[in-house]
């Protein structure tokens, strides 16, 4: 059994604004609960000019209670108010040539109970072809073209009808109950203990149906958690906007000091309780 | 910027998204994002960034995962990372309509 959540939306900012910005897109005011970001990996090709970034996140969460009904605290680590971190690995690839970035990431624990992976695709709407026909429609329209994204101190992304679509799209699969790791257990005599196996606790659950309750609370809080990721790449965005990199950076101070204060900004407020984000 | 998970990685994880950011993003040359970049700049201070990391992902057994992760992934990478032409969400994209 699998869930799967998926939607279609557009960012009115130039695909190259939009991949700086998934870079730049923690701290936000809407992600309060990232703790850390870290570069584990990055390497760019040079002939196929495709650059590939893995990252670790590290995020704060609250277990929704209906997880912690069925699944004791004890085995998930989490606190008495069901308050847990978890990292999440995340890996990109810009496709500047052929204007296309394509985002993936999942969490790194627990992955037995509940295997949650949020893809993303950031795409230029136009393709090579029909911008090249395009420069013959006059030297101005190309200018500004190649010309809109500079983040010198005063830069700023200039206003153009350019946009970029965004496919995201969230998998959901639990194996609670499962072997799902076989090979990786024959290796290890001690297997059992690291398996989240059926146990007294749910056992009246059938497995079919334990791992379609837990499916459907990650699919909630998937579909819950998507607009404010969304804002938060919209702040980014605006900042980039208005200032260019120096007052995304200039920004992003201003939410880690709140964050690591202990005064989330404003903007937090909005977020629903016990939520979760991307 | 975004912090480190390891505090004593922040300065050096600073040195090295600075350097990052300017090589993705500088406006003259405008390399990369102008798809005419050779190399990524910065590979001194990211050696610099991942032995201050790599020494807390082990200390913190946070290898081990990603390994596994790693393992798990290889078939799914071949999946859905693949180029343009046949991603299937491209079927309701306007300009192949």
């Amino acid at each position: 059994m699998v869930k799967f959540y998926a939607s279609t939306d557009n960012y009115p900012y130039p695909f190259p604004a939009v991949t700086l910005a998934y870079f730049l897109r923690y701290p936000n005011p809407y992600s309060t609960h990232v703790v850390s970001t870290d570069t584990i990996s990055r390497h760019y090709d040079p002939e196929t000019q495709k650059l590939t970034t893995i990252r670790l996140h590290l995020k704060r969460s609250k277990l929704p209670s209906a997880v912690l009904r069925l699944v004791p605290r004890s085995i998930l680590g989490a606190s008495a108010s069901g308050d847990t971190q978890s990292f999440i690995l995340e890996k990109s690839i810009v496709d500047i040539k052929n204007g296309r970035m394509d985002t993936e990431s999942q969490n790194l624990e627990w992955r037995g109970v509940l295997s949650v992976v949020e893809r993303q695709s950031f795409i230029r709407p136009m393709s090579a072809a029909q911008e090249d026909a395009k420069i013959f429609q006059g030297m101005e329209g190309a200018a500004r073209r190649h010309g809109f994204l500079s983040f010198g101190p005063d830069a700023k992304v200039e206003d153009t009808c350019e946009s970029t679509d965004v496919h995201s799209s969230v998998t959901l699969h639990s194996h609670i109950g499962e072997k799902w790791k076989k090979k990786r257990n024959a290796e290890d005599s001690t297997d059992d203990d690291e398996q989240p196996q059926k146990m007294g606790f749910f056992k009246s659950w059938s497995t079919a149906s334990l791992q379609r309750s837990i499916e459907m609370i990650g699919l909630k809080r998937a579909r819950r958690s998507q607009p404010n990721a969304k804002e938060g790449m919209k702040v980014v965005l605006e900042r980039m906007r208005e200032g260019g990199l120096v007052a995304v950076l200039e920004g992003m101070r201003r939410d880690r000091e709140a964050i690591l204060g202990g005064h989330p900004h404003a903007f937090s407020n909005r977020r629903p309780p016990n939520d979760d984000d991307e | 910027m975004s912090a480190s998970l390891a505090p004593e990685c922040n300065d050096v994880k600073e040195r090295y998204d600075n350097c990052f950011l300017k090589w993705y993003s500088e406006s003259d040359p405008h390399e990369y994002l102008r798809g005419s970049a050779t190399t990524d700049d910065c590979e001194k201070l990211f050696k610099q960034y991942e032995q201050c990391l790599t020494k807390v992902l082990k200390d913190k057994g946070i290898d081990k995962m990603l390994n596994e992760a790693r393992e798990d992934n290889k078939d799914n990478d071949a999946e859905h990372m693949h180029p343009v032409s046949c991603f299937p969400i491209f079927l309701d994209h306007p300009d192949l309509s």
